[in-house]
């Protein structure tokens, strides 16, 4: 009940915010696309660039889109708004507060993978995108939601949100698997950024969209972070001594 | 009824309520005074679950009050300090995120909404985004949001800070109305007659520590109810009488400004707070 509150106050928000979350969702990846996809036409692989990237923006869009409609928000009503106390004082049990924000943000993260994927449905491409590849996309965006609700507990002002984003989103956005693959990176380097989740969902994502067999680990490890980050988050709204 | 048992915050070395023992009866109005940063907030934040005790508890109806007690904050509604509430929201998505909160069907919710709104006189602004109302329909808004639910217990944390006098006026009005909805209530303020006004009785607190609990008139009476205000080296002097005669006897010895009036509650505090307050 109290995640069904939680999900109707977040598709409030969307029908307020509409155009602004839907230009807000396209502009970046559009740039992308438009720069790296079909400004610059290069081959990786033998096959057109925009066949690796598209899967890799895709999945992109999922982080940034899930990440930042919970950690501004969070952060906004602990901080600025002060909105948290209303649900503090509620007997809404703050676990369904807390998962209603996690599924928000993931369908939120969805929504924007989804305006990228009708913008680029007029591109010529063999990608495919399953039924599979959207559960994932909904499991990285719930993990990312999961680390933005951690984090905006630990924001000290308002200010902060944007600094995670600067500090955790811009670099995965770059770095995992996004528009060049892993393996090209130095030992070491290459391990720790193929384990981070956003790695993990483009390389499945990509695989499927290509016509190829998913590592389902990545299943796994991305349930990993959900269920840490998770954990963490239940432990500050339930534990922190001041909200 | 509210007990609330040794009751104390820490911020770093700094104690912001200290040891605090409080008992508030059922459908009791009780105030709580003291001056800015006296711990008076705290301790609603408290009771409200967003601040957790570094010591002592707060029981309702003997239940412990925490994050996990639904049952408990279920008979709690909160006016906070601050416009707690999303700015972007309009006043009756404000109303029914509220009722959802507290498990209201949305049929109950608009009814609901639309009788409060009557009551605050707010039912042509349901529409209207809060970023977009004053002050006081803020404030009003956030006693509607509070009796959204019918709470047995209701905490008011200044709820006229930041109000014109008129407002403070039509705020007090609202407020003493809801004596008659036979609810227990907690208001902080540090408009002492504001409290005298609306409280069955109050309690002092300062530095985080509790002072005095009693009803205002029993705390003039043992003042004195009759003051008389006089100048002495450019400071405003207060002195009080038991009795009117007493009181006019000592005027006839002082100059011609000297003034008797009717002792106040916010005399009270300042010769039990206020002398505190002076020697810091």
């Amino acid at each position: 009940m109290g995640i069904l509150t939680v999900l109707w106050e977040k598709w409030a928000e969307f029908k307020r915010d509409f155009y602004k979350i839907t230009v807000a969702a396209m502009i970046s990846p559009l740039m992308y696309l438009l720069v790296f996809g079909l400004g610059i036409q290069t081959t990786s692989h033998g096959e057109p660039y925009l066949n690796f990237l598209i899967p890799g923006i895709v999945a992109m869009v999922t982080m940034t889109g899930s990440f930042s409609a919970v950690s501004q928000n969070m952060s906004v009503q602990r901080l600025y708004e002060k909105a948290l106390d209303q649900v503090m004082v509620s007997p809404t049990p703050l676990w369904q507060f807390i998962v209603g924000q996690i599924v928000g943000g993931a369908l939120r993260g969805m929504y924007a993978a989804l305006v990228i994927l009708l913008l680029i449905s007029p591109i010529r491409t063999s990608l495919v995108f399953t039924p599979l590849s959207f559960a994932i996309m909904f499991l990285n965006g719930t993990v990312f939601a999961t680390i933005a609700v951690a984090l905006s507990f630990l924001a000290k002002s308002y200010t902060d949100a944007p600094r995670f984003n600067t500090y955790i989103i811009m670099p995965m956005s770059f770095l995992c698997n996004t528009f060049f693959s892993t393996d090209q990176m130095p030992h070491g380097i290459k391990e720790f950024v193929s384990a981070l989740p956003l790695s993990q969902t483009s390389d499945m994502v990509r695989a499927i969209a290509q016509g190829n067999d998913p590592n389902l680990m990545g299943v796994l490890i991305l349930l990993a972070y959900l269920v840490v980050f998770a954990a963490i988050s239940f432990a500050f709204i339930y534990k922190k001594k001041n909200l | 009824m509210i007990e609330i048992r040794n009751l104390t915050k820490k911020f770093g070395d700094f104690k912001a309520v200290d040891h605090l023992d409080l008992t508030i009866e059922t459908n009791e109005f009780m105030g709580l005074l003291g001056p800015n940063g006296a711990g008076k907030t705290t301790t609603i934040s408290m009771m409200s679950t967003v601040l957790l005790p570094t010591e002592g508890e707060i029981l309702v109806d003997g239940q412990p009050l925490n994050r996990k007690a639904a049952a408990v904050k279920r008979k709690l509604s909160v006016v906070t300090q601050e416009y707690s509430m999303r700015q972007d929201m309009t006043m009756n998505e404000v109303m029914e995120y509220q009722g959802r909160l507290y498990y209201m069907r949305k049929k109950e919710i608009k009814a609901k909404t639309a009788e409060l709104f009557e009551f605050a006189g707010l039912s042509d602004f349901g529409h209207r985004t809060v970023r977009h109302l004053s002050g006081g329909m803020k404030r009003k808004l956030m006693i509607c949001r509070a009796l959204m639910v019918e709470p047995e217990i209701l905490l008011l944390d200044e709820p006229t800070a930041g109000m014109d006098a008129l407002a403070r006026r039509q705020m007090w009005d609202l407020l003493r109305s809801l004596k008659d909805r036979n609810l227990t209530i907690l208001l902080t303020t540090h408009f002492i007659d504001e409290a005298q006004a609306l409280c069955n009785r109050v309690a002092f607190i300062d530095g985080g520590k509790l002072d005095v609990v009693d009803a205002p008139l029993t705390l003039i009476e043992q003042l004195g109810p009759f003051a008389i205000d006089c100048m002495e080296d450019g400071k405003l002097v207060s002195s009080y009488f038991p009795t009117r005669e007493a009181a006019i006897d000592r005027l006839r010895e002082l100059p011609d400004d000297a003034a008797l009036r009717a002792t106040t509650l916010e005399d009270v505090f300042v010769e039990r707070v206020g002398h505190h307050l002076t020697r810091k």
